[in-house]
């Protein structure tokens, strides 16, 4: 009789368990495309029979729920995103500088094949007023374009000065996400953090993606993770901020830990890729820049100083003169007496000798001097030399993250193999739970019926 | 390896975002004609081109240039025929006044016919291109000769120009007038013909003579300066068709490394075109199938 009894109460165990089951499965399914989410398991147990002859067992038990998760994927995972994003963001800045070359063809070198092209004309014509009008506009629309080049460069680089403190502001957040949630699951019950610390790891990864870390997993459930070589970001429930400084000549943000600055031991994520982007890349560009504008400069203003005006007498400089290499690209500009009358450029080589042609025709020439990279360049080759750096430059970012994001995609395969859910697998499961549930309550109906004949023998 | 929902997808999105993007570069390139837009699709064609675009740009100058130098040689050239014609008649007209039987009137005549002359080789020697004295040397806003009685010295300079019609070619477009009618006689053209004109006009036969034989030298110089403009005229259509050769080369060799072949892009754009349906398709699919499907 008791055995009976007994029966029915292992059974509507077996039931629950089995419903506990078919509830993981909907959390698993519910959660599918929840980031950062590891998929549960549940642990069956056989409840063993007690001392009792002619029992079989007291049936099932729930002896936990399981987080499917692998470190090794995980650390990896946290490994590579920095490589990824370093170089994916440092592709978008150098996008932007690529871009505002505009079409390489039709700027900056169109114009100074213009400007050559317009001494040219006026070799052919010294005493033309157009002519000379002519080499006036085209010397303008050079400096312009060159001015123009470097403010777009320098946008570029104030823009991506912004982007970096704007990522300072992501890491600062999520380091506090990251010390509240560690909080959390240290002070938590073990078997209540299965979501915190899936929160966690998503924490951690985004963390991942902004700047190089090292974590330490501890066994209260925290993670420390530090940056910048060993510098701390969050220890236990407290965050370390990132703080930003302004540079003193620059004005562009230096990022800090304590009173350390850190801004070039950061070799990993978004955050290194626009930092390299600011100071190594567009620097380079704007300082090959500068190199063009004070080449040209120097170049054109030498023969020109030594040429004659329409009116015979010693020519002034055609560009303003400049002082020094770094910076000339915002500097160049025509001089403004030779701006304000274009019968000052100098076309002769002669003196009182207005149909002499001799300076215009050198400086037509000069387009073909081999003045730039230790005498090896012509202004054009120079300036073609820089697109293709740049080019070359965006290029390889651009092939090298698609690497990474390669590298970064088979971990996540691997870590999905583990931690994803299947809807397969999980309908699998279902089916399993139901049919088990199933059986089980008709073996209740029968241990049930069982009851009633036997209840029913005395009648 | 499992499986999952989410990689499948996230894999499923990452080839169909890389095929929509090759097939979005190959529409470009079929549209736009052109294989490279920006320096990163590949930096070494477009520095190519950039330098072939350069270097076009330099030969179109030249070929301008070289236009340019046709015009003004050829008006030079018309200049020399003109002088040419006036010293031919002045020839013929001083021979005839050599004739003893001729009557002061007939004699007035030759010698105005002749000063007549050498007022209308002023006027053609003074001729301008586009503002500029061709016959002046360096100094081009100067006319060589202004009219007299009697006609001035040479007004101009020895400092003759030249132009680039190509690297290692420049052609003189101005001329030192004094060179032409001068050279190294002792008077020039104009002295010359003045002192014909009154020999012809007194009857002084020696000094017709020496004035025939002055002029014969003035005809030389203006038919060797002629035959000279005559070498370079020549010579500049070759420079032209050179120039559009080596233009030619040029842009084909920018064209060969800028330009899509566009048979070939046709081909991977629609080769593009499938990859992508293929992929849209494939993960529609694998979507579609899933053990859900046979719950009941």
């Amino acid at each position: 009789m008791s055995g009976l009894f007994g029966m029915l109460s292992t059974t509507a165990r077996s039931l629950d368990a089995q419903r506990y089951g078919l509830d993981s499965a909907g959390q698993n399914i519910a959660n599918i495309n929840t980031p950062g989410y590891s998929r549960r398991v549940v642990d069956f147990g056989a409840v063993p029979p007690t001392s009792e002859r002619l029992n079989a067992g007291n049936g099932v038990e729930v002896l936990g729920v399981r987080r499917l998760r692998d470190r090794f994927f995980d650390r990896r995972l946290f490994q590579e995103n920095p490589a990824q994003y370093r170089e994916s963001s440092l592709a978008a800045s150098l996008g932007v500088v690529e871009s505002s070359l505009g079409s390489p063809n039709a700027t900056l070198n169109a114009r100074l094949n213009q400007f050559f092209d317009g001494f040219g004309a006026l070799a052919q014509a010294p005493t033309s007023s157009t002519a000379r009008a002519d080499v006036l506009a085209r010397g303008q629309a050079l400096a312009a374009e060159i001015r123009a080049t470097d403010g777009r460069f320098q946008q570029a680089q104030l823009d991506t000065d912004g982007r970096i403190r704007a990522s300072v502001d992501d890491i600062n957040s999520l380091a506090n996400r990251l010390a509240s949630l560690n909080d959390r699951i240290a002070n938590a019950d073990a078997s209540g953090t299965m979501t915190l610390r899936d929160e966690q790891n998503e924490v951690v990864r985004e963390l991942s993606t902004l700047v190089d870390i090292e974590t330490i997993d501890h066994p209260n459930g925290t993670v420390q993770v530090s940056f910048g070589r060993g510098k701390p970001l969050v220890i236990g429930d407290v965050a370390y901020a990132v703080t930003v400084q302004n540079e003193a000549t620059t004005g562009f943000a230096r990022l800090y830990s304590g009173v350390t600055d850190v801004t070039g031991a950061i070799s990993g994520g978004k955050v290194a890729g626009l930092v390299a982007a600011r100071d190594v890349n567009v620097p380079g560009y704007r300082s090959q820049l500068d190199t063009l504008a004070y080449e040209v400069t120097q170049q054109v203003n030498t023969l020109h100083d030594a040429g004659f005006t329409l009116g015979g007498v010693d020519a002034p400089p055609f560009f303003q003169p400049i002082a020094a290499v770094a910076g000339a690209a915002s500097q160049i500009a025509v001089d403004p007496t030779v701006a304000a009358n274009a019968n000052l450029i100098a076309a002769g080589s002669v003196a009182a000798t207005p149909g002499d042609n001799g300076t215009a025709r050198q400086l037509a020439t000069l387009r073909d001097a081999r003045v730039l990279s230790g005498g090896s360049a012509t202004f054009t080759g120079f300036y073609t030399d820089l697109v293709y750096g740049i080019g070359q430059d965006r290029s390889v970012a651009v092939s090298e993250g698609n690497v990474r994001a390669e590298v970064v995609a088979q971990i996540d395969n691997l870590r999905d193999s583990v931690s994803g859910v299947s809807l397969d697998e999980e309908a699998a499961s279902m089916m399993r739970f139901q049919r088990a549930y199933e059986a089980n309550a008709r073996f209740f109906t029968t241990v049930n019926q069982t009851l009633d004949v036997l209840l029913n023998l005395g009648r | 390896m499992r499986v999952t929902f989410g990689s499948t997808f996230r894999n499923g999105l990452v080839d169909i975002n890389r095929a929509a993007e090759q097939l979005a570069l190959r529409q470009r390139e079929v549209s736009s004609g052109r294989r490279i837009h920006l320096p990163s699709d590949d930096p070494s064609a477009m520095a190519a081109a950039m330098g072939e675009r350069s270097e076009m740009a330099v030969l179109d100058q030249f070929t301008q240039t070289t236009d340019s130098v046709d015009s003004r040689l050829s008006v030079a050239d018309s200049v020399y025929t003109d002088v040419i014609n006036r010293l031919t008649n002045v020839q013929t007209r001083a021979a005839g006044g050599r004739s003893t039987i001729l009557t002061q009137t007939q004699r007035d005549a030759l010698a105005g016919e002749i000063r007549g002359a050498a007022s209308a080789i002023m006027t053609a020697v003074n001729t301008s291109y586009r503002g500029m004295y061709l016959f002046s040397g360096g100094q081009s806003l100067t006319a060589p000769y202004s009219s007299g009685p009697p006609i001035s010295g040479y007004q101009g300079d020895s400092n003759v120009q030249s132009v680039d019609v190509a690297r290692d070619r420049s052609v003189q477009v101005t001329f030192d007038g004094s060179a032409i009618l001068q050279g190294s006689a002792p008077a020039d053209v104009f002295q010359t013909l003045e002192a014909l004109a009154t020999a012809v006009q007194t009857g002084n036969m020696a000094g017709i003579d020496q004035g025939l034989a002055d002029v014969g030298a003035a005809f030389e110089r203006v038919t060797n300066a002629q035959t000279r403009i005559g070498i370079e005229l020549a010579r500049l259509p070759e420079d032209r068709a050179r120039l559009v050769t080596q233009k030619q080369a040029a842009d084909s060799r920018r064209a060969s490394v800028e330009d899509a072949n566009l048979a070939e892009a046709i081909s991977a754009a629609t080769q593009a075109d499938t990859a992508h349906r293929a992929a849209l398709g494939s993960l529609a699919n694998l979507g579609r199938l899933s053990l859900m499907d046979y719950l009941k």
